[in-house]
């Protein structure tokens, strides 16, 4: 047994590491599928995050029911939180409440391809470069995608300006309606505090990023992260495959998927305690 | 259907006289090489294949060969397999057999009085790869053109010449860009990168590879022929496996370096030698880029079956 798989049991409850061996890999052979993952590696990276998932930022999920259970489909989420542990989160969150365990193939950003280790560890995961091409082979193949249509200015988004959503990147809905996929609006509550950004420093690129951030503390708070998920916006519905070539009907679908994120958003933090609780 | 084959004492040459001799469609090849008739593998020694040594550097054997033993034969289709294998190998004359025999070999079947058909073997090393670039590449993915090895600049060379001719003519042609052929003599790079008992690579990364078997390469560039395919396809092979797994696969050892170390190691290596060339190889053990079969799958009915074994790729 490889290490990564003895080190990926060790952290894992037999229940949670059943639901890995459930997962759906497309393997080629080797027990890899063609964009890296195995299932050792989403152990590996589940059973990492298992502290922060469950002790640190004690994740609460609402609404995974709205995840189509088989089947192509996108889950458009807020972005924010200086380094990407929403998306994490996230990828955790979806595979222990959906029924059957789905992986969600987080799309990252190309720098993140430059990162040495990060980007196995990321890969092995389910993380997919964002390249249209990968887009169209993952869902061709029927799998879930997340997607941060924010971007890396939503992550990067300053402490003031939290919780109001970066503009909103259409590509994905674009994809949808290519595909006829529904898109399952996703907002995450907690993140956009966990690590107050005062500055940047855009001389400085470690390994292709787009700048340095500068935290207002030395690690991310223990902010309660809630996660909350909508009822699919059916793009597919609502629009035929070819209106995916009109830049009208595609800016409106997206805007369809931001309101239902920003709604979900809203409720959200009505209904949350406090950043802590 | 008669066939001209160059590059036929190659590993997937060999493999597809063979097949060529095994289809009824086909009643007689011509295969062209620069061995001695006495060396030639057993598919070659075929009653329906007739040889013919020539060394297509020079491009008066190439005129002559077009003008007279494939005229005389009859034939209608050619497939161009012909390149320089070793990236140890520089200069003129390899440029003369990889670009300068494939744009003349094409130019002539052109205007050739029976030939119908072209099939270039190209190769999956063609294609840019950095971080941007897609996991999956279709036909239409970016090409590295411009700098690069000899190695490298002579196949985009070779490969851009074929397309640029594509529809100007009656000839229908076609190009496979091959998924790297895993096997002896067959021009690979990673299979001499196994070859060493101890695998340096770079630390922290390792992309995807996807690796075609010499039977698979030769029965796409058979379909391709017998569909009378026109346009690019991508030939992806029947094993996708990460670079760590193919080391493990082989046997070896490997250790994680530092990625500028690697190219100074593997420098030092191949001035003793060695036939690998880390430069050419940087970015595909870098970033993960597999070929995309799907038009392949479609227009050929090509799908890879054979798998690589391992067991008799190297000695242990």
């Amino acid at each position: 047994m490889s290490l990564t798989a003895q080190i990926g049991r060790r952290l894992l409850r037999p229940d949670q590491l059943e639901r890995v061996r459930q997962l759906p890999l497309r393997d080629e052979g080797y027990g890899f599928d063609r964009f890296g993952m195995n299932r050792d590696g989403v152990a590996l990276m589940v059973g990492l995050l298992r502290p922060l998932y469950e002790r640190y930022f004690r994740v609460t999920s609402h609404g995974a029911e709205n995840i189509p259970a088989e089947g192509a489909a996108i889950v458009a989420c807020n972005h924010s939180g200086t380094i990407p542990l929403d998306a994490m989160m996230l990828a955790c969150d979806v595979l222990w409440n959906t029924t059957p365990p789905r992986a969600l193939r987080v799309v990252v950003d190309y720098f993140v391809d430059a990162l040495p280790a990060v980007n196995v560890l990321y890969a092995r995961a389910g993380a997919v470069g964002g390249s249209r091409a990968n887009f169209h082979d993952l869902l061709d193949r029927g799998e879930l995608i997340g997607v941060f249509p924010e971007g890396v200015p939503g992550i990067g988004k300053p402490f003031a300006e939290r919780y109001q959503l970066r503009p909103w990147r259409p590509g994905h809905a674009e994809l949808a309606i290519r595909h006829q996929v529904p898109v399952v609006p996703c907002a995450v509550i907690g993140a956009e505090e966990q690590w107050p950004q005062i500055g940047r420093i855009h001389s400085i690129r470690p390994f292709g990023s787009p700048y340095t951030p500068i935290v207002a503390t030395p690690f991310p708070l223990p902010v309660h992260y809630h996660i909350h998920y909508g009822e699919p916006v059916p793009l597919g519905e609502l629009y035929a495959a070819e209106d995916a070539r009109r830049a009208g009907a595609v800016a409106e679908a997206a805007g369809l998927v931001r309101d239902a994120v920003q709604g979900l958003i809203d409720r959200g933090l009505a209904q949350r305690k406090g950043v802590f609780r | 259907m008669r066939v001209l084959v160059t590059g036929a004492t190659t590993p997937v040459g060999a493999a597809l006289v063979d097949r060529l001799t095994g289809d009824p469609a086909v009643d007689r090849v011509v295969a062209v090489g620069l061995e001695e008739a006495d060396d030639l593998p057993a598919s070659l020694r075929h009653p329906a294949v007739s040889w013919h040594r020539a060394d297509l550097t020079r491009h008066r054997n190439l005129r002559h060969l077009l003008a007279g033993p494939v005229a005389d034969a009859g034939v209608d289709s050619v497939i161009h397999l012909a390149l320089h294998r070793s990236a140890a190998d520089r200069g003129r004359r390899i440029r003369r057999l990889n670009v300068d025999a494939t744009r003349l070999l094409l130019r002539l079947a052109e205007d050739h009085p029976t030939i119908t058909r072209f099939v270039f073997a190209s190769s999956a090393a063609v294609y840019r790869l950095r971080a941007e670039t897609p996991t999956v590449l279709r036909e239409d993915a970016e090409l590295a053109l411009g700098g690069g090895a000899q190695w490298l600049r002579d196949r985009v060379e070779a490969d851009v010449g074929v397309c640029t001719r594509m529809g100007l003519s009656d000839l229908s042609v076609a190009v496979l860009r091959l998924a790297e052929v895993l096997a002896p003599d067959a021009g690979s790079q990673l299979l001499d990168y196994l070859g060493a008992r101890v695998c340096l690579r770079p630390l922290g990364y390792d992309p995807m590879l996807n690796l075609l078997s010499v039977d698979d390469a030769a029965r796409a560039l058979h379909l391709a022929l017998q569909l009378g395919a026109n346009g690019v396809f991508n030939v992806p092979g029947g094993d996708t496996l990460p670079l760590s797994r193919a080391i493990e696969c082989c046997g070896r050892r490997q250790v994680p370096v530092p990625g500028p170390l690697v190219g100074w190691l593997y420098g030092a290596r191949g001035h003793r030698g060695g036939e690998f060339r880390y430069d050419l190889n940087a970015d595909r053990f870098h970033h993960t880029a597999l070929l995309d079969g799907a038009r392949a799958e479609a227009e050929l009915s090509y799908r890879p079956e054979q798998r690589i074994d391992w067991s008799s790729l190297l000695p242990s």
